[in-house]
């Protein structure tokens, strides 16, 4: 625990050595400072959190909540009361302010915690970069020339940059563990089905996931154990969240790995990927005691399942704008989202086919071991603008390479902690890549005890990027 | 594979206008998507090989409340 992450701050206002308003009016300085250079923010709350805070500091339970004064921020697809629920998009603007907050807001905040602001992201979720045309790229942290990653891109630079200990973001093909990755902060991706989806802007529903970004694995644990639970509303607010009970984890962080079964990805997982991606797998694995290699059944036939399923719904959801008024979308979305609304059903419909088919192979596979490692991004972050990635013979789309490595596991729902390593690209020390850490669905425990190990034997960190 | 003709069905059908300088992104996206659709249609699989999504039958309000 470190005073500056959110374990640390709650530490210090539990027991009154810090008040609440304090770690607040910190986190509203350094994005006064560092923001101008990132561009993570598109709402601050000053005034709301600051109101809070004072709260949080009166409040007669404070000795008790998990997350006292921790100052947090959310993608802008969370709905924050009094703000239009932007979505990353132009479109949105003329949204109705949302009424209430999200449920994982009013969740965090219920245990202490303290919205600060909603953050960029790519248009409607559908990126892997945060290279926004209507609000600017957000920028990396570690080197502001290159791309945050994305969906998430706002979420993982402001953890990054120390404006915050703690955000919030979504993954549908990777938008956690992508800007996780390139960013070097850890990152949840839950199961598909265990946080609630209720007031976030959807895209699409067959594979939205929502989940924290933070600094440690500890911190993740306790963001997580926060906002776990089933709804308390009808279940038809969110058909896809399962109704079942919370499993903390918190407490299960030091029991480390001991005692799990741990493998390597072969095939796909290492062949999309550079050196500096294998390297940092090839490090978790020799860390961790395993030379186990396993390849998973038909993952590129699983990647395109998820990429069709995407299609198909994003761009129903999107029609009635496209049709009204494509010109209002960002150009990196619109021809997709375009494209995206000719899809035929049977190629769709086979893609959930397929989706189903991986889910119950891979099922198999988890039978013999407990966490899979693989690498988050094919490599470190690229510099804004880039259009190509080469790796090996092929000269593939940079942007959308960015999720070729997630894009297959969240495609089933998978949990996976994503975890920060450095110096394993020659050219660039300086930045940070991510390892999946895989387990078996509604087993996060397992994916997280493994980063706690990894990150209290010093392999992956988090540190708060300099001279910003 | 050209895919002009089905995407100006499918679009006149759906009342979706692509305009022309939006067209050839269009062309190639959907392109990349048929690759995928082979990949997907390229896997064997038998008629109870079901997709995994399952509608929930919703009850009246106040009576599936936990």
């Amino acid at each position: 625990m470190n005073s500056d992450d959110a374990a640390g701050i709650a530490a210090q206002v539990r027991d009154g050595a810090l008040s609440a308003r304090t770690a607040v009016e910190r986190s509203l300085a350094r994005i006064e400072v560092t923001d101008a250079r990132i561009n993570a923010f598109s709402a601050r709350l000053n005034e709301r959190a600051l109101k809070r805070a004072e709260l949080i500091d009166v409040h007669p339970q404070r000795h008790k909540m998990p997350l006292a004064g921790v100052p947090f921020a959310v993608k802008n697809l969370f709905d924050v009361a009094g703000l239009p629920t932007l979505a990353g998009s132009k479109i949105e603007r003329d949204a109705a302010p949302a009424r209430r907050d999200a449920v994982l807001v009013r969740r965090l905040e219920a245990h202490g915690a303290v919205l600060v602001g909603a953050l960029h992201m790519d248009e409607y979720a559908y990126g892997f970069s945060t290279e926004n045309t209507h609000y600017g790229p957000t920028r990396n942290p570690h080197d502001t020339t290159r791309i945050s990653g994305g969906s998430s891109g706002g979420s993982a630079a402001a953890v990054a940059a120390g404006q915050v200990p703690l955000s919030l973001g979504s993954d549908t093909n990777g938008s956690i563990r992508v800007p996780s990755s390139l960013c070097g902060v850890f990152g949840l991706k839950p199961t598909f089905g265990r946080l609630p989806r209720v007031g976030s802007y959807p895209f699409v529903a067959s594979l939205d996931h929502l989940g924290p970004f933070a600094r440690s694995a500890h911190d993740l644990a306790l963001a997580y154990d926060s906002m776990q639970g089933p709804l308390h509303g009808p279940p038809s607010d969110d058909p896809a969240c399962a109704q079942r009970p919370g499993q903390p984890t918190l407490q299960l962080l030091d029991q480390g790995a001991q005692g799990l079964r741990i493998g390597v990805l072969g095939g796909w997982f290492r062949e999309m990927a550079l050196p500096e991606a294998t390297d940092a797998v090839d490090t978790v694995a020799q860390a961790l005691g395993t030379t186990r290699l396993i390849e998973l059944p038909e993952v590129e036939r699983a990647r395109a399942a998820a990429f069709l399923i995407t299609c198909g719904e994003g761009g129903a959801l999107h029609l009635e704008d496209l049709k009204k008024r494509a010109a209002d979308f960002d150009p990196m979305t619109r021809d997709r989202f375009l494209a995206n609304a000719l899809m035929p059903a049977a190629w769709v419909i086979q893609a959930q086919r397929v989706r189903h088919w991986f889910a119950r192979r891979v099922a198999r596979v988890f039978e013999n071991v407990d966490v899979l490692l693989a690498p988050a991004t094919p490599c470190v972050a690229p510099i804004i603008g880039t259009e190509w990635l080469q790796i090996g013979e092929r000269r593939l789309p940079s942007r959308a390479s960015m999720g070729l490595l997630t894009q297959p596991i969240s495609c089933i729902g998978l949990p996976v902690v994503a975890v920060p390593l450095w110096g394993m690209s020659a050219a660039q020390p300086h930045l940070p890549i991510g390892v999946q850490l895989i387990a078996a669905p509604w087993r996060e425990d397992h994916a997280l005890r493994v980063a706690a190990q990894l990150q209290a034997q010093g392999l992956c960190s988090a540190p708060v990027a300099r001279g910003l | 594979m050209d895919h002009s003709a089905y995407i100006d069905a499918a679009a006149a059908t759906l009342g979706l206008k692509i305009a022309a300088e939006h067209r050839p992104g269009v062309l190639q996206f959907f392109a990349l998507a048929a690759h995928m659709a082979e990949l997907v249609q390229g896997l064997a699989l038998e008629p109870h090989d079901e997709s995994g999504n399952v509608f929930q039958p919703v009850p009246p309000h106040g009576a599936d409340a936990t």
